[in-house]
């Protein structure tokens, strides 16, 4: 079972394959990702708005998507937006989104939280408006702590992104099965993909430490 | 006649069911320097507050330069640049260089021009003698420095009057020097200033007025000598004798 060559074989072969799902999974990943970081951000301020009809909402949609399982949501969206003509590559990333955006809500709402109150209270002092305190001041601060977190979040999307070829998106892991099947050869499939998710990750951790050192520099 | 920047009239605050400040009356005119004084939970920190409207009034009224402001009606943003404030913790922006502290507020709330908002900061970084540490990140500075940095932040708004939270109780004893001497330059210059702080020197030689709170009033107030040679309430000779 566990013939190296053969493996190895098999990943020369399939490579052209692979790397179109490996397309389309990155395509999913990163506008997943941005959408839902969008949401996040959007979510968080809702929390920490001292307003109570935007708490609600945020509180809201936070306990559904955390009470429910993300395949749930991704036929939920695929199945709903499907008749409004919206492709499966689309549904998919907009349910990713959704449910990555409810966990980056909670993470920038943490970090929002954790710098020091005179921030707030010096940018208003010096005549700041909320709205540019909290851009130029507190945001810039509070993504900074948020980092290591969201690149943790990041990599939960990127691996949770595999749940899309349930609804019939060629992406890596739908390739890996459907290859499996047709050559009765799953595990070395398995193998294969699992070493692209690995190392997506790993590029992945290792860009997401990159950028913490660049932004705590001078500190 | 001088102008009147501040004037305070039966001003109240609560916090929940905690009264922390009670009818409180206070004048303050042009280029005049005003010393609260005060055990900690007098209240005198809640009045400087209230001032800039960090905290809202419960009651009372609230007149800066001759109009009343009404927290509900008027726009405190615009009040906030007239009136600038110093903090204990000095609350710099970590992520930002020291030049950029500085400059911060006027490029942004008053959009002035990048050239001449950093024409003005240098120049204020100059008069609170850190031109050389224009290009730092606050962090490098000591406390005494980051202090003198967050005066000459809230100074590039151009304020009328500057409030004082206790600018030297964070600050390492040989610190304490170099901010009551950026201070005392700036009440010369005759910015009217309203200091919280436990520098009973300073309130010595800089201030025109010492007012000495307790319980969320004002006790006793007067001139310098009035107040530490002469306190005419048992209560202030009490806190002077304790902290002397």
């Amino acid at each position: 079972m566990f013939d190296l060559a053969h493996i190895l074989d098999v990943l020369v072969e399939s490579y052209p394959l692979f790397m179109k799902g490996l397309l389309i999974t990155l395509q999913l990943t990163f506008v997943s990702i941005l959408i839902g970081t969008g949401i996040g951000l959007v979510f968080a301020l809702f929390k920490i708005s001292g307003i109570k009809v935007l708490n609600w909402i945020a509180n809201i949609y936070i306990a559904l998507i955390r009470g429910t399982p993300l395949i749930v949501q991704i036929f939920i969206f695929y199945f709903g937006l499907a008749e409004l003509g919206i492709s499966a590559f689309w549904s998919a990333a907009f349910g990713l989104a959704m449910h990555n955006g409810a966990y980056i809500a909670e993470i920038f709402r943490g970090s929002i939280q954790s710098v020091d109150k005179g921030q707030m209270e010096a940018g208003r002092s010096l005549g700041m408006t909320y709205g540019l305190a909290m851009r130029r001041i507190i945001l810039p601060q509070a993504f900074k702590r948020a980092l290591p977190p969201l690149g943790n979040q990041f990599i939960i999307g990127l691996k949770d992104s595999s749940l899309a070829s349930f609804i019939a998106l060629n992406e890596l892991f739908s390739i890996a099965t459907t290859q499996g099947s047709r050559t009765f050869d799953e595990m070395t499939y398995l193998i294969i993909v699992g070493l692209y998710y690995l190392i997506l990750v790993l590029l992945f951790t290792l860009l997401v430490n990159l950028l913490e050192k660049k932004l705590s520099a001078g500190e | 006649m001088k102008k009147e920047m501040i004037r305070i009239e039966n001003l109240k605050k609560s916090f929940g069911d905690l009264e922390v400040l009670k009818e409180v009356n206070l004048n303050v005119q042009e280029s005049e320097v005003v010393v609260l004084i005060g055990a900690s939970g007098s209240g005198k920190s809640t009045l400087l507050r209230c001032i800039n409207f960090l905290e809202i009034k419960n009651g009372g009224k609230i007149v800066i330069e001759e109009e009343e402001i009404d927290p509900k009606t008027h726009n405190l943003n615009e009040v906030r640049q007239r009136v600038g404030m110093v903090f204990q913790h000095f609350n710099l922006f970590p992520h930002k260089t020291v030049l950029e502290n500085v400059m911060e507020a006027p490029l942004n709330v008053k959009n002035q021009s990048k050239s001449e908002a950093e024409q003005d900061a240098k120049a204020l970084l100059g008069k609170v003698g850190l031109s050389d540490k224009a290009d730092v990140y606050p962090a490098k500075l000591s406390g005494g420095q980051k202090q003198r940095v967050a005066i000459a932040r809230a100074l590039a708004m151009k304020p009328d009057i500057m409030l004082f939270d206790e600018p030297t109780s964070a600050l390492d004893p040989e610190l304490v020097g170099e901010v009551l001497a950026t201070m005392k330059e700036l009440a010369q210059e005759g910015m009217t200033m309203v200091v919280v702080t436990h520098e009973m020197g300073f309130a010595k030689e800089v201030a025109d007025e010492v007012v000495y709170m307790h319980d969320g009033q004002i006790w006793e107030k007067g001139k310098p000598e009035e107040i530490f040679d002469a306190p005419k309430e048992e209560r202030t000779k009490d806190f002077l004798s304790s902290i002397l």
